[in-house]
């Protein structure tokens, strides 16, 4: 009875889909924190009192001390960070070599406790990144939308 | 197996499309259980979180997304489901982490963010028929509920109006509630008959609204409530039940599997007479029919009878048997899992005498808790004790 299908017509069936729609709210300290990003090429973080930890991005509370974050907490850090790991996509997602390839990494940010995920935008394609000290490079500010791709990409830091 | 005993609960605003994540008003539950318990992460042993489909949210596997804001990171931690039965469910879940003796603090989280899915969170129901049997009819949820209420109101000759008071006692109840969506201190049947027919006989005010909300309760086992009160609220009996998924070769007039869960839980707690035993009640009502079809499915009064002692009065909160003192879903709001606020932490409240101004009369004893969900299938069930 159990026979493989190779053309996924030819047993009979029924197509359907599964729209649907979403509004994701950036949420209490995402409002801040891409409201700032908007105006500022600097990033927001916030810091534990009990922990001292500097979460980024900024966040209303520690998730390992439960601590609410207030006013107080926040703080201003530079767009700035150290690329703790990489890798090379050649692959798009449909199975395609890309045109050019891409290179994302894990960024530290600078002066936080948190990372980043970003790309890096470079000519020198086989460099080895890790450790490398890199920059955000954003969106002329009348262009920014309050998202994450207000941040075009990271450039090694000259 | 050990005895349980909750020690807190919390429970943020229910609203449409609030500003905060799920991850965000989870920790805002949690923090409020934590502060009412008197402890902090650090002290949680397990977390267990519930939260409805991930349509909803938007989030595949949403319960990994909100660990964070559950106080579990850390922690061993699961999330589990059963559609509008979660919010009963969860805390079942929870229960039997500390029964069995396998931790002694445990925090149930449950979250729903049903504002995320737009234009409106009845799109994510859309996907949960049977492909082949249902979907080719583009079926709607409000056209089943219909059809049950209608099923109801033929075998037993209810009138309409007598349905519509549920409605109007409930969303009276939410007043004094500081989460509530929908109170209305002045709402009449009449409103509810003339708010607008969406599938008759289920019309505007017959239901209640989707919702943005968390809710968090906190257990300690026996050997260590001494730490926490002296007059601890104790998790008496639990139950759970599951009918067919061919929903139309259902009854849809007695809901049995109501009846399976409830006997499961009542064995447990020892309850011989329901009507008599248990002093009061949260029912689920996403619907106003619904809470009577689940006082007779929960064995509290005889089929066909939840109506009259509905127009008798009985049901109020001052009645012999109070329905939903804490305004249920259709008064507070219907944030699928987070109604655990309503109709666990409310029993809760009631039992330890935190209600405020929700406070039922009289000292009550036993309370039961009770949610239904997957498609009109799934029912679970709580008994509390002080």
């Amino acid at each position: 009875m159990l026979e493989k299908q190779t053309d996924p017509t030819s047993p009979m069936h029924w197509r359907g889909d599964m729209q649907a729609d979403y509004m994701y709210t950036n949420g209490v300290a995402g409002d801040r924190f891409f409201r700032h990003l908007m105006e500022k090429d600097t990033f927001l973080a916030t810091k534990c009192k009990k922990c001292g930890k500097v979460l980024f991005p900024a966040r209303l509370y520690c998730e390992d001390c439960f601590q609410e974050i207030s006013e107080s907490d926040w703080l201003e850090v530079p767009a700035t960070g150290t690329v703790r790991v990489f890798t090379v996509a050649t692959i798009n997602a449909h199975g395609k070599k890309m045109e050019e390839p891409k290179i994302i990494a894990l960024i530290d940010i600078d002066k936080t406790d948190g990372a980043l995920l970003g790309i890096i935008k470079t000519k020198d394609l086989k460099r080895d990144f890790c450790g490398v000290k890199v920059k955000a490079v954003f969106k002329p500010k009348e262009k920014r939308e309050g998202t994450l791709k207000d941040i075009l990409y990271f450039e090694e830091k000259i | 197996m050990k005895d349980v005993a909750v020690i807190g609960a919390g429970m943020t605003l229910f609203r449409r499309r609030l500003k905060e994540t799920g991850k965000e008003l989870s920790f805002l539950a949690a923090k409020m259980a934590l502060e009412e318990a008197g402890i902090q992460k650090s002290d949680l042993d397990m977390v267990v979180m519930g939260s409805a489909p991930d349509a909803f949210d938007g989030i595949h596997m949403k319960g990994e997304n909100l660990i964070d804001g559950a106080a579990a990171a850390g922690k061993p931690y699961v999330r589990v489901f059963n559609g509008g039965g979660t919010g009963v469910f969860a805390p079942i879940a929870g229960w039997w982490h500390v029964a069995s003796g396998v931790a002694d603090i445990v925090m149930v989280v449950c979250e729903e963010k049903m504002g995320s899915c737009y234009p409106h969170p009845q799109t994510a129901f859309r996907h949960i028929w049977d492909p082949i049997i249902d979907r080719p009819l583009n079926p709607n949820l409000i056209w089943l509920f219909a059809m049950e209420m209608n099923r109801y109101m033929t075998v037993y000759n209810i009138k309409k109006e007598d349905i519509a008071r549920v409605a109007v006692k409930n969303k009276r109840n939410a007043v004094g509630h500081p989460c509530a969506q929908l109170a209305d201190p002045n709402i009449t049947i009449d409103d509810v008959l003339n708010s607008e027919v969406m599938a008759w006989p289920v019309q505007r005010l017959d239901v209640s609204p989707p919702s943005d909300g968390a809710s968090a309760l906190i257990y300690c086992s026996k050997d260590k409530v001494h730490q926490f009160t002296d007059d601890p609220i104790w998790v008496d009996g639990v139950g759970w039940g599951i009918d067919s998924t061919m929903w139309t070769n259902r009854d849809l007039c007695f809901p049995r599997y109501v009846a399976t869960a409830a006997k499961m839980a009542y064995k447990m707690a020892g309850i011989t007479n329901p009507p008599k035993d248990i002093d009061f009640a949260e029912p689920y009502d996403p619907f106003d029919y619904k809470e009577l079809h689940h006082m007779e499915g929960l064995l509290l009064c005889k089929k066909g009878e939840a109506p009259i002692l509905t127009r008798e009065g009985v049901t109020q909160r001052d009645g012999d048997l109070p329905i939903c003192p804490s305004g249920g879903l259709l008064g507070v709001g219907n944030p699928i899992a987070a109604t655990m606020g309503q109709k666990v932490c409310e029993v809760y409240w009631q039992l330890a005498g935190k209600a405020g101004k929700r406070q039922i009369p009289g000292d009550p004893r036993v309370g039961v808790g009770q949610a239904w969900g997957d498609i009109m299938q799934m029912a679970t069930v709580i008994v509390l004790r002080r």
